[in-house]
């Protein structure tokens, strides 16, 4: 046998060598999105009492009060007097409402941090894609409620992420340099679904 | 009258190997049972020191995400070494034996002994490499780094001296 049949053989045959197993990841939920889903499921079981204990010693409530700044006013007292009156909508919106404000800081930071010159390409997609799974982490929980509220609001913001993450797998520059658009967008989208849902009366009043 | 065939022992060399690779991995899965929160703490430390590695942006809820992900492949690269080295402790120790028995021609039964000894040893220490290397150059680059200087020689290595050897015996069925 010739010397390049052979070299040819001997790389086919160590090829396989090539594909070995790294284990996988599945993304796992925060300390808040964990405790809405704890509050939602007793909330669905009318254990009122279980929620408000869940609410009063978990993370979500913890993060009310460290993002105040950014939330209408009384939105922690307000869930905390929902609970506490079994008032199951009530709570529903105003998880929905703090769920959004998450989201909608996520998006004002993305686009802060993508005006940024500096960042190459490959970066600012990166960036862009991370921001975008932790918007989507928390948009994703409520939507269900907002589109029970309002379906224009949830189609559009839909629509918006589905065009952000169409920028972010994008190879293209000028196409990735588009993503601002989408996330100003889902940042406006969702500061009215806040104004709005806070300044509404409850939907079963 | 035929003489009933007897199983030959590899070189105690390739013992040694076996067994202390299978010993590195028992000790392996121990540390890493009784100092997970020290690894975890070492490896977050790490990488929170090498931010921009991780595409670490300074937002609590998407830098989570990331070093979770990135912590994850840590102690799954532990656990794949630990899993790896058992293993390949124990193929060293089979295919060694096989070739020690019926690879008769000289050249060929070192070569491939060697081959099957270096390979699969060193083959589970890509995996201790890789983790080691997340921290401080990434996921995806710790494994870039991990396959072109162990995973594909080692473990192109093991492959060639197992195809080798499975020709050698399937030529004495054969000939038989």
């Amino acid at each position: 046998m010739s010397a390049l049949p052979a070299l040819a053989l001997l790389l086919a045959l160590a090829s396989p060598a090539a594909a070995h197993h790294v284990g996988t990841y599945t993304p796992r939920d925060n300390e808040i999105t964990t405790n809405f889903k704890q509050i939602k499921f007793s909330l669905q079981a009318k254990k009122f009492d279980v929620a408000l204990r869940l609410f009063e010693e978990g993370a979500l409530r913890a993060a009310m009060r460290e993002t105040a700044g950014t939330l209408p006013a009384g939105l922690e007292s307000g869930t905390r007097a929902a609970l506490q009156s079994n008032d199951g909508l009530e709570v529903e919106r105003r998880l929905m409402i703090f769920f959004a404000a998450l989201a909608r800081e996520l998006a004002l930071e993305a686009d802060r941090q993508l005006a940024d010159g500096k960042l190459s390409r490959e970066a600012r997609a990166a960036t862009g894609r991370r921001f975008l799974e932790a918007m989507w982490r928390y948009y994703n929980l409520v939507d269900f409620a907002v589109s029970s509220r309002d379906n224009k609001s949830s189609t559009a913001l839909r629509l918006a992420f589905d065009e952000a993450e169409g920028y972010v797998k994008t190879t293209s520059a000028s196409e990735a340099d588009k993503l601002r658009e989408p996330l100003r967008r889902i940042s406006q989208l969702l500061s009215t679904l806040i104004d709005t849902s806070s300044a509404l009366p409850r939907r079963d009043s | 009258m035929r003489e009933p065939p007897t199983w030959r022992l590899p070189p105690v060399w390739v013992l040694l190997v076996a067994v202390v690779l299978i010993v590195c991995a028992e000790v392996g899965g121990a540390s890493m049972s009784r100092f997970k929160i020290e690894l975890t703490r070492w490896a977050r430390g790490t990488m929170l020191t090498h931010p921009a590695v991780h595409g670490l942006v300074g937002v609590r809820d998407v830098d989570e995400r990331i070093l979770d992900e990135a912590l994850v492949k840590f102690d799954a690269g532990l656990r794949l070494f630990h899993m790896h080295a058992e293993g390949m402790g124990l193929v060293i120790i089979a295919t060694t034996t096989v070739a020690a028995t019926l690879v008769r021609t000289a050249p060929a039964r070192p070569l491939i002994i060697s081959l099957l000894t270096v390979g699969g040893t060193c083959y589970p220490l890509g995996y201790l490499l890789w983790a080691a290397l997340i921290p401080y150059v990434g996921l995806e680059r710790g494994k870039a780094i991990a396959e072109w200087l162990v995973w594909i020689p080692f473990g192109g290595a093991t492959i060639v001296a197992l195809w080798w050897l499975a020709g050698v015996v399937a030529l004495r069925l054969v000939r038989r």
